[in-house]
């Protein structure tokens, strides 16, 4: 494993290091948790990674917490996102997923924009975004910056709607500041309690009022399909029902849509039967 | 009556610590000769072909690649003790760690290089991949080198009995018989098996830098391997990072390294790294148990009849020969009046198996103790009273001619259940989806070494300097275990000197004395022994002289504090003193001495009888689990583990075998499971292969029973194996007991427990 590596520190050295890149081999890399494990795999010729982990740009390597939202910068680490107190509070899906990412060493060094980038159908971090429907904001090398919502931005496996040339600067995450209740979570099921990859996940977020009503859904589910999936079915279901009357047989219904959006395949972590079975239970058990 | 001991008993840091961790310690990656060459091995890409052709020639070319072999270029034996492994494979593979060739070259990189350009044409055949079929009569011989003894694939047949069954068999009131399947495990050792070779063509003499555990039957083989005379060989053992087992036999990858060394007339070094690791180090049997046990109505055990089929792999190894501790286990823990013992290593294509702490007694455990559990719910009896009503006892002479001198079996067993009574906390979580259960199990291992060779003996040899420091120069072997510490101890409580004085030297067949190697829990047992025979006799030397100078008789001495001193008078005088007036003034003597012990050990008679150790270990674990119906994950909550330590020699040691045993152990019983499907590895990596984490580990509750054997130093058994022994066989009592299901197969994975609860709604 080979290769050279630039690590531009403000936007302009950036794109010139892009610019100067073009018609060559290269990869951005942020923590390298990922990128080091494929190019060990498949060693690429003549590569060089741009590092974007010196970038001094606050849009990069900021949380902001703006009114209605929060955005996280795409080189902020798990770390930092277990230990901020606004995502701890408002929103504990994403708080939860980064703490149980991996292990104390990789959460400090591990991105949320390299957790979306990968776009593993496994990824942590990202499913939780996805139940938050953030919205990806895209710097390309000419400096012009787009927004996609998050469901657009995973096309496939290990596939996202990034061009070439383009960056994941942040996300951002719609907060709700009207004092709402959230009931938000993040369950991660594997066969050992740290230092594993997700088996079947679930991530959910939904917001209550005072007076019990649930006025907003996220649902995501992990490594059961080719993608993260949002479940909007079962979102809407929940939609305008008193939370605290949602009994067994209703979380049953919820738990079936949501398996509606699973069509897991058997590797040599768990059966499909497994995945499934285990996504209902674990679907259902968010109202117990 | 027993004096009072002021260093045995008390917590000591291990006299490696600092060199471990301030990163001094010279693994065997760390060796670094002049001249050195890097070696690489390159495997067959199937696990059965025919080696239509090996071309070397491209490989050959590459700039820096100095010396390529293969098999046509090497005189040697076959290596196992059964002779069934070629070092470098001929006209055909047999699994996937195949060794095809092997280049040494100027640098790491450029020997990985140099495999890639050499071109072998294979004939892919069809495979063997379960021992079922591979006893069956049209099956294809697997290795060409096999004795033929009862099977054309089996490598090695057992046969054990005692008893009379069929009158056991009547008294019995409920017979039970169960199939317990028992997967692949891996040492995962944290330092890679790496060797260092060097030839000398000037004397013709070899010297290996080496991670074997067992030095002396290493520089054997290695012999005859390369057809040498033993005593050519210098084997100096490095820093070794993990054994487990796994250095217990010598594999291909050292006389190829030899080989390359002579070739090239240079030192050469070979490491693995973790995927090779996986791939071609060995692992615990894989074993299919076939077991009935049978009970009267009062609850005693009467019989017990196994059959196991072992799945060798395709070469053998001393893993083959594990079932001369599983029919201890069998024949042995708990009383038991008949029993009958069947086990076949059979060859496989798949990758052989080696030995692995325990040496097949977690398997035999596991199917013992969950019988066990099955006869106590057919008679309706609570499974700790059936343990103790069974349990071993101090004087047993047992089926298998073992001698219990000392027991703390039942001991054992009272403080696991009365520990496990109060951490048990009952309701306090939804009983719907999460449900508790209890297990329990205990363990029965030699704790005085195991009389397998021709001799279980190991050799001391100490020299005290004129300033009183002195060296042990120990047969045995450190392997991470605390050995050395504990033998720095004794010394030091013997002498009465400082540990800080006291050295150890234990790595170099050159200088040290004969020791048949660290396994069968047997260092500080065995070579404890040896270096108190050998304190004796030089203290034939140092207290004549000590008595003299203090004006006193012999038995009037003590040593301690440094000084010898006469217990009449309270004089005292300085033990190095003494030592420079033996040197100096007379009888112009050094302080060197050398003792060898032998244990007092039998070896089985042809039909496995006999007392094969110097003293017998018990323990009993009894573990709560916490089952998650909607998951299948298991979580252990508390492990409290009773165990049988004749005497604790250094409580920091032994808590760290405790510990690092019964986490190996849930390791075994809850997710460890090397996968091999049709002869290939699936999961050669640390992500794959799940090893527990620290997050896994429930508090450990220890209670150490101290028996006083006589036969060990200061009454002390064997201890590193144990710990691992019972843990899987417990959980899987726990689990069965939580949600009410048949557990008989090892890993317990989450999907296995839904599987089980599925079937049985
Ligand atoms: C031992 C181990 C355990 C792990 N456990 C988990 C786990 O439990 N859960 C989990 O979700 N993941 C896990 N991972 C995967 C990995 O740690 C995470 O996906 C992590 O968030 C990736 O971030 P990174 O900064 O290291 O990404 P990198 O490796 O630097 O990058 C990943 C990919 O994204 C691209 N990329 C990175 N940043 C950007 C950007 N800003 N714009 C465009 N492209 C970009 C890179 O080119 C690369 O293709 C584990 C990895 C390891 C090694």
């Amino acid at each position: 494993m080979n290769f050279n590596v630039a690590s531009p520190e403000t936007n302009e050295e950036l794109f010139e290091v892009i610019a100067a890149n073009q018609g060559r081999n290269f990869r951005f890399g942020a923590g390298c948790t990922d990128l080091l494990i494929e190019l060990k795999k498949q060693p690429e010729k003549d590569l060089t990674v741009i590092n974007l982990g010196y970038l001094n740009d606050p849009q990069f390597n900021s949380i902001e917490n703006n009114d209605g939202s929060v955005r996280i910068g795409a080189l902020v680490t798990a770390n930092r996102i277990t230990s901020d107190l606004t995502i701890q509070e408002r929103l504990p899906v994403l708080y939860e997923a980064a703490n149980q990412l991996a292990s104390g060493q990789i959460r400090q060094v591990a991105t949320i924009g390299g957790n979306l980038c990968t776009a593993s159908p496994a990824g942590d971090m990202a499913c939780a975004l996805v139940a938050l429907k953030a919205e990806c904001e895209i710097l390309s090398a000419n400096g012009k910056v787009r927004v996609v919502p998050i469901e657009d931005f995973f096309t496939g496996v290990r596939k996202t709607d990034l061009k070439e040339n383009e960056i994941l600067r942040s996300v951002q995450i719609p907060v709700n500041n009207s004092g709402e209740k959230v009931h938000s979570g993040f369950i991660k099921v594997g066969v050992r309690r740290s230092m594993e990859c997700s088996v079947v996940s679930l991530a959910y977020h939904i917001q209550i009022t005072a007076d019990d009503i649930i006025t907003l859904a996220g649902i995501a589910i992990g490594s059961v399909a080719p993608t993260i999936k949002f479940a909007s079915s079962a979102c809407e279901y929940l939609t305008g029902k008193r939370f605290s009357e949602i009994g067994s047989s209703e979380s049953e219904e919820f738990a079936t849509k949501i398996l509606e959006y699973a069509s897991p395949i058997s590797d040599i972590r768990a059966s499909a039967w497994y995945r499934e079975e285990v996504l209902f239970n674990i679907s259902k058990s968010i109202f117990e | 009556m027993q004096k009072e001991l002021k260093v045995i008993g008390k917590p000591m840091p291990k006299l490696d610590a600092g060199i471990k961790v301030s990163g001094k310690a010279v693994y065997g990656q760390d060796v670094v000769l002049p001249d050195m060459l890097y070696g690489a091995i390159l495997r067959t890409e199937y696990p059965v072909a025919e080696l239509v052709s090996i071309d070397t020639s491209k490989a050959e070319q590459l700039a820096g690649v100095v010396s390529i072999i293969t098999a046509d270029d090497v005189d040697v034996n076959n290596i196992s003790y059964r002779r069934d492994h070629p070092a470098l494979k001929k006209g055909r593979v047999n699994c996937i760690r195949d060794e095809i060739a092997a280049v040494a070259a100027e640098t790491p990189a450029i020997a990985r290089e140099a495999l890639k350009l050499i071109e072998v044409k294979y004939n892919v055949q069809e495979g063997v991949f379960d021992p079922f079929e591979a006893l069956k009569d049209d099956a294809p011989q697997i290795n060409e080198f096999s004795s033929h003894e009862k099977n054309k694939n089996i490598s090695h047949p057992f046969h054990y009995e005692h008893g009379d069954l069929q009158q056991q068999k009547d008294k019995s009131a409920h017979i039970v018989t169960s199939r317990y399947f028992l997967p692949r495990m891996t040492h995962a050792c944290l330092a890679p098996c790496a060797i260092t070779a060097d030839y000398s063509n000037i004397d013709n003499r070899l010297t290996l830098y080496s991670v074997t555990q067992v030095p002396f039957l290493y520089q054997r083989d290695m012999a005859h391997v390369l057809k040498m005379e033993p005593s050519r060989i210098r084997v100096i053992q490095t820093v070794i990072g993990g054994g487990f087992g796994s250095k217990l036999d010598m594999y291909p990858y050292e006389p190829i390294c030899a080989l390359l060394a002579m070739k090239s007339g240079r030192p050469v070094q070979i490491t693995f790294d973790r995927e090779e690791e996986f791939i071609a180090s060995p692992t615990r049997q894989k074993m299919v148990i076939d077991l009935t046990s049978g009970v009267d109505e009062k609850g005693k055990f009467t019989f017990r009849v196994a059959k196991i089929i072992m799945d060798n792999g395709a070469y053998t190894s001393w893993g083959a020969t594990t079932p001369f501790v599983m029919m201890q286990t069998f024949s042995s823990m708990y009383q038991m009046p008949a029993c009958v013992f069947d086990a076949d290593a059979v060859y496989t294509n798949n990758v052989y198996a080696g030995s692995f702490r325990g040496y097949g007694n977690p398997q035999a455990t596991f199917a013992v103790e969950r019988n066990i559990d099955l006869l106590a719910e057919k008679l309706g009896m609570d499974k700790a009273e059936i343990r103790l009503l069974n349990a071993n006892f101090r004087g047993e002479f047992t089926g298998q001619e073992l001698e219990f001198n000392t027991c703390g079996h039942k001991d054992a067993l009272e403080m696991v259940i009365d520990g496990v009574g109060k951490t048990r906390k009952e309701n306090d979580k939804d009983q719907k989806r999460y449900k508790k259960g209890i297990g329990f199990a205990s363990m029965l291992h030699v704790g005085g070494g195991a009389k397998i060779y021709p001799s279980d003996g190991c050799g001391t040899i100490l020299k005290m300097d004129d300033y009183g420091y002195l060296t042990i120069i120990t047969g045995s072997s450190e392997i991470g275990q605390g050995s050395e510490t504990v033998l720095g101890m004794m010394a030091a409580e013997e002498l009465g000197i400082g540990i800080e004085k006291i050295r150890v030297i234990n790595t170099d067949t050159d200088i040290k004395p004969w020791d048949v190697g660290v396994h069968a829990s047997r260092t500080s047992f065995v070579a404890g022994n040896s270096l108190l025979g050998a304190i004796k006799e030089l203290k034939t030397k140092l207290s004549p002289k000590a008595a003299e100078m203090l004006k006193t008789d012999e038995d009037d001495l003590e040593y301690d504090g440094g000084t010898v001193k006469s217990i009449k008078t309270g004089e005292s005088i300085k033990i190095d003193k003494v030592a420079r007036q033996i040197h100096f003034k007379g009888p112009n003597d050094l302080l060197t001495v050398s003792h060898y012990y032998e244990p007092g050990s039998k070896f089985a008679d042809k039909n496995f009888k006999g007392n094969i150790s110097g003293a017998y270990a018990f323990a009993a674990q009894a573990i709560e689990v916490e089952v998650d119906t909607y998951t299948g994950n298991v979580r252990v909550l508390n492990i409290h583990m009773a165990q049988d330590v004749g005497k604790v020699l250094n409580p920091l040691g032994l808590g760290g075998q405790i510990e690092g045993g019964v986490v190996m152990g849930m390791g075994y019983a809850l997710t460890e499971e090397l996968k091999v499907d049709n002869g290939y590895i699936l999961n050669p990596s640390f992500h794959e292969y799940k090893l527990p984490t620290a997050c896994d580990i429930p508090e450990i509750h220890f209670y150490p029973i101290e028996t006083i054997d006589e036969a060990g130093p200061y009454g002390a058994k064997g201890v590193g194996e144990a710990p691992l022994i019972p843990t899987a066989a417990a959980i899987a009592n726990a689990v069965s007991n939580a949600i009410g299901v048949e557990i008989d197969s090892l890993p317990i994975t989450p999907e296995k427990v839904l599987q089980a609860l599925s079937n049985k709604s």
